[in-house]
C-alpha cells in the first residue's frame, strides 16, 4: 500500500473531518492492540480507507469515544469503536502488505538501506505471521500480488493492463472479504454488495498502482527500473494525456461502481476521496511530473 | 416494496418538479449507456428498473389513481441486437463468459475482422478490467465506422471516463474550480455584510 488514498480535508464538513480521523486513530490503536505499539508507525491512509470502507457496511454504527493520543498524551482524539472485524481486517492488511512491501524493499534497495531494512524485518515477520494465523486469504492474496506482480514485469510482451492487474485484483479480493466477514446494513445484500466492491477495490487498485507509476516515471526512467508507462505500448507524445486518461478512467470505474451501492453513513467521505482528494493527487503528480520532464529535456 | 421517495432520494413534501429533477439525475447516472461494459451492467439495469418504478408509483399516488404511465420508454434498456455477425459472442459476453467469448473472437481471421469485432473485443476487455485495451479496440471500432450508433456510443463513454466526466455525478465541477453557485452565495454574503454596514455590494 502506497498512501495514496486520502481526503480532501478542505472539502468535508467538521464532522466528517471528525469522523474520519476517528477511524485512523482507531486503527492505530487497533494495531497496537494486535500487534505491538510499534505497529502504529505502519499506518497507512489506503488502509484507513480500507477500514471505512468495512465500517460503512456494517449494520451497526461505530460508537466515537474520547482518547488521548498513543504517541502523544497530550493530543485529545477521537477513537471510532466497532463489535465488527473492520478493523482487526484492516489491521492485519495494513501488517501483512507492510511485511510484503519491506521484502520488496531488500531486494531493490542498496545496501546501507539494506542493513535498516533486515534490522527490522524480524518485527514484521512476527506481525505478518500472528495476522496470517487470523486472516490466512489475505496473506495468500497479498504473497499472490507480488508474485504476478514480478512474473508480469519480466514477461516480454507486458502490457500496462497486465502490470496493473495484480495490485488490482488484490484490492478487488480484499474488498470482497468485507461482505462475507461483516453483517451489513440495510438494505444490501450479500452477493450484490460482493460484486460491487470487488469492482470498487479492483478499480481502486489500479488506480493506486498507476499514480504510483506516474510518481516514479522519472525515477525508472533514468534507473531503467520497470515502469509500466515506459512500456513499448505508450505513446512517446502526449504522455501526459495518456498518463491522466489512465488514471481518469480507472477512478471513473472506481466511482460508477461505487454508485450501485446503496448510500451508507460515510458516503460524503467516500465521495470525497474518489471525487476531490484522488483528482487532487493525481493532478499534483501530473503536474510536478510535467515540469521534471521538461528539466531533463532541456 | 422499498418507499419510491426513498429511492429517488427525495421527502414526501417535494414538489412535481424537484421529483422530475431527482428522477432525471439518477435516470442519467445509472443509464445503461454508462454500465454497457460493465460486468455490472446486470445490478445497473435493476437500480434503473427500481428508479423507473418509483417515479411512476409516485406519478400514480400523485394523479390520484389515475392510469399508469410507463416512464421505461425514455430510459430503458436497449440490448436487443438486431443485426450482429457474432450472436455467439454476445450471448457469451452478456452471461460473463469472457474467457469463452475471447476464444471465438481470437478464432476469426485476421482479413475478416469487422469494425464490429473491435467492438467485442472491446467489450471483452472492459469487462475483464483492462481499460488501456478496451479504449484501443473500441477507438478502432469507432474509426472503422464511425457513424454506428453503437460503436460511437461505446467510443464516447469511453472518453467521458478518461475525462472523468461521468454523467450524474458532477465530477467535472468539483476539484479546485469556483461555480457560478459560489459566486452567487460568495455575493449573498457579501451583500450581508455590507448591509451590516449600512451599504450595499450591488
Amino acid at each position: 500500500m502506497f498512501g495514496y488514498i486520502k481526503v480532501d480535508r478542505a472539502n468535508l464538513l467538521g464532522k466528517e473531518y471528525d469522523a474520519y480521523k476517528g477511524i485512523y486513530c482507531a486503527l492505530c490503536k487497533q494495531l497496537g492492540k494486535d500487534y505491538s505499539i510499534f505497529a502504529g508507525f505502519i499506518l497507512s491512509y489506503d488502509c484507513t480507507f480500507y477500514a471505512m470502507l468495512a465500517l460503512d457496511l456494517a449494520e451497526k454504527p461505530p460508537c466515537y469515544n474520547d482518547g488521548r493520543c498513543r504517541f502523544n498524551p497530550f493530543k485529545k482524539c477521537l477513537y471510532a469503536q466497532s463489535e465488527t472485524k473492520a478493523l482487526s481486517l484492516a489491521a492485519a492488511l495494513s501488517v501483512i502488505s507492510a511485511y510484503y512491501k519491506l521484502l520488496d524493499n531488500i531486494h531493490d534497495s542498496p545496501w546501507y538501506k539494506r542493513i535498516a531494512y533486515r534490522l527490522i524485518q524480524p518485527f514484521f515477520a512476527g506481525w505478518r505471521r500472528k495476522a496470517a494465523e487470523k486472516y490466512p486469504e489475505i496473506d495468500r492474496s497479498v504473497k499472490k500480488m507480488l508474485d504476478n506482480q514480478l512474473s508480469a514485469e519480466r514477461d516480454p510482451g507486458c502490457l500496462l493492463d497486465m502490470a496493473a492487474q495484480p495490485t488490482a485484483d488484490m484490492l478487488s479480493e480484499m474488498c470482497a472479504l468485507l461482505p462475507d466477514n461483516i453483517p451489513l446494513r440495510e438494505p444490501l445484500k450479500i452477493e450484490r454488495t460482493k460484486r460491487i466492491l470487488s469492482s470498487v477495490g479492483y478499480y481502486m487498485g489500479r488506480w493506486i498502482y498507476l499514480v504510483d507509476a506516474a510518481d516514479d516515471y522519472n525515477k525508472d526512467r533514468k534507473s531503467g527500473g520497470f515502469n509500466p508507462f515506459l512500456l513499448s505500448s505508450a505513446p512517446s507524445d502526449n504522455l501526459k494525456e495518456y498518463i491522466e486518461g489512465s488514471l481518469n478512467h480507472a477512478l471513473s470505474e472506481a466511482l460508477l461502481s461505487y454508485g450501485l451501492l446503496d448510500r451508507g453513513r460515510y458516503d460524503s467521505i467516500i465521495m470525497n476521496v474518489l471525487r476531490v482528494s484522488c483528482v487532487n493527487i493525481q493532478n499534483k503528480i501530473i503536474s510536478e511530473f510535467d515540469i521534471d520532464t521538461n528539466n531533463t529535456e532541456n | 416494496m422499498k418507499n419510491p421517495y426513498e429511492v429517488l432520494g427525495v421527502s414526501e413534501n417535494a414538489t412535481d418538479e424537484e421529483i422530475k429533477t431527482a428522477y432525471r439525475n439518477l435516470a442519467k447516472k445509472y443509464h445503461p449507456d454508462n454500465y454497457n461494459d460493465s460486468p455490472l451492467a446486470d445490478l445497473a439495469e435493476e437500480k434503473m428498473k427500481e428508479i423507473n418504478e418509483a417515479y411512476d408509483s409516485i406519478c400514480d399516488m400523485r394523479r390520484n389513481g389515475s392510469s399508469s404511465r410507463s416512464s421505461t420508454g425514455s430510459y430503458g434498456t436497449n440490448s436487443s441486437y438486431t443485426r450482429t455477425s457474432y450472436p455467439d459472442v454476445r450471448k457469451y459476453i452478456t452471461e460473463g463468459r469472457l474467457d469463452d467469448a475471447l476464444e471465438l473472437l481470437n478464432g476469426v481471421p485476421e482479413g475478416s475482422r469487422s469494425a464490429e469485432w473491435y467492438f467485442l473485443m472491446g467489450m471483452v476487455f472492459s469487462r475483464k478490467g483492462w481499460s488501456e485495451q478496451a479504449y484501443n479496440y473500441f477507438q478502432r471500432a469507432y474509426q472503422m465506422e464511425p457513424n454506428n450508433p453503437e460503436f460511437s456510443a461505446a467510443f464516447n463513454n469511453m472518453n467521458a471516463r478518461r475525462a472523468y466526466t461521468n454523467p450524474g455525478y458532477n465530477t467535472d465541477t468539483t476539484g479546485m474550480g469556483c461555480s457560478t453557485c459560489d459566486i452567487c452565495t460568495g455575493l449573498m454574503c457579501a451583500d450581508c455584510l455590507c448591509s451590516c454596514c449600512g451599504g450595499r455590494s450591488c
